[in-house]
């Protein structure tokens, strides 16, 4: 059966990452999943609008479901922070008949009404419901890959909107990645925030966090850290760059995205997998990955 | 530039004469806020909480901050270093939405003038251009990737005229 959505991408991914969009229309190719662009969306708003308004976040982040809704389909994105963002709107919209009211008269002057017949759903949520489908076209095993997965935090939490995975033990997407012959090690901070929505108030803090992450991503005895979100892999693959701990040595590690992971293991084109676009050196992992 | 927010850093030498009724009444008010006094200052929010070791007041001094009618929170780092994890929130044993209040707080820390200027500018950003980043044409092509759909910048106008997003005023 052909899976079909709107692909809502986000700010971010166009803005900085290539090479999820690219993997992810690579991997949906593959797997028979229609990805229809999404026109005409607005903004997110994501935490950002959140923390200064919520009635024009719940506004904007209501338009772009409405819009899907009008023309019948379901919403995927592969960020957690429109997910995040849609979802919970999503979740506030159908619960409270007050906030849906006062929504659905903003989005009169648009022409829209939210009615919540649209499905949001991650990227990932996809392709672990395809779990049969994916094992059987891994045709290049990533043996010697030891990932230390970072979920971020939408992904998960809170549960009772994400609705995903277990948000204390999530396995999920290590199952997905474990898939390709890869290894997803156990790590302390694995659950822990990447810190990134703390660029806007604070770098310095933001920095001092994913200081903490690399350590013992590196300590936990990782080879590369993999994401399913821009705004997470702005942390691991951009603000880490530079990055040393106490006694000089670099705290950067290879930052993959999951799809380029699922990618690679189904023997997808390298250079549509947008690999030459990570900013931190593959070189440590480039032989396992075929590069 | 000096910060113009989290100004409040202990409550050393502190004096609270007093305690606004009224504002523990609002924040209830929130989204979220509906089982705000019911917290018993277990503490396991800020145990879970990324920043507790980063910031002047942690996410348990803040929700006794609430529950008292301390409008000094508003001036508390832990407002706007809140990375919006949701771990407190996952956590709580009195099931208190506690990073959604944290939203509410920062809205209202806003309307006032406190908050990082990042935030300010990131609203004019959004009103402006309908996005929060710029897309960047690089690579695009060579990744056969067709063009950036365009995002709808005459109503998000509508809607942020609709919503007052710009004027955003205290109401007291």
């Amino acid at each position: 059966m052909t899976q079909s959505y709107e692909v809502f991408l986000g700010c971010a991914i166009p803005n900085r990452f290539n090479n999820y969009e690219s993997s992810m229309r690579l991997v949906s190719k593959e797997l028979g999943i229609e990805l229809i662009d999404f026109d005409g969306a607005s903004c997110c708003g994501t935490v950002v609008l959140k923390s200064i308004d919520e009635t024009s976040w719940l506004s904007m982040s209501g338009r772009n479901i409405a819009l899907a809704e009008s023309r019948g389909h379901d919403i995927v994105t592969p960020c957690n922070g429109c997910f995040g963002s849609l979802k919970d709107t999503d979740h506030i919209l159908h619960d409270s008949e007050e906030h849906r009211t006062q929504v659905n008269k903003i989005l009169a002057e648009v022409g829209l009404e939210y009615k919540g017949k649209s499905r949001v759903r991650h990227f990932v949520e996809v392709l672990y419901e395809m779990k049969d489908e994916i094992k059987e076209k891994i045709v290049t095993p990533l043996d010697g890959l030891k990932i230390a997965f970072h979920p971020g935090c939408h992904l998960l939490r809170p549960s009772k909107v994400a609705g995903f995975d277990d948000p204390e033990l999530p396995r999920k997407v290590d199952e997905l990645l474990e898939l390709t012959g890869a290894q997803s090690i156990p790590w302390n901070y694995k659950l822990r925030c990447c810190g990134s929505p703390l660029l806007i108030a604070s770098e310095d803090v933001a920095t001092e966090i994913i200081r903490e992450k690399n350590q013992d991503a590196r300590d936990a005895g990782a080879n590369c850290v993999v994401t399913n979100c821009p705004a997470c892999h702005t942390q691991f693959d951009v603000q880490v760059l530079g990055l040393k701990d106490d006694e000089g040595k670099s705290l950067e590690l290879p930052a993959l995205f999951v799809t380029q992971v699922l990618g690679a293991a189904m023997g997808l084109d390298r250079e549509q997998l947008g690999f030459e676009l990570n900013r931190v050196s593959l070189d440590p992992i480039s032989e396992i990955l075929g590069l | 530039m000096a910060d113009t927010w989290g100004d409040f850093k202990s409550f050393e030498g502190k004096k609270f004469e007093t305690f606004d009724s009224e504002f523990t009444k609002q924040t209830s008010e929130l989204i979220g806020g509906q089982d705000l006094t019911a917290c018993f200052q277990c503490a396991k929010c800020s145990a879970g909480c990324p920043v507790s070791d980063k910031v002047n007041i942690q996410i348990h001094e803040v929700m006794r901050m609430l529950l008292f009618g301390m409008k000094e929170v508003l001036d508390t780092d832990m407002v706007w270093l809140c990375t919006t994890c949701y771990t407190c929130q996952e956590r709580c044993p009195q099931g208190i939405d506690i990073t959604d209040i944290l939203f509410g707080l920062k809205n209202i820390a806003f309307t006032k003038g406190k908050s990082p200027q990042g935030y300010v500018t990131a609203r004019q950003g959004l009103y402006d251009t309908g996005r929060l980043y710029a897309p960047t044409d690089w690579e695009r092509e060579d990744m056969e990737l067709g063009d950036v759909p365009e995002f709808n910048v005459e109503d998000t106008k509508k809607i942020l005229d609709k919503t007052g997003l710009m004027k955003l005023k205290e109401d007291e």
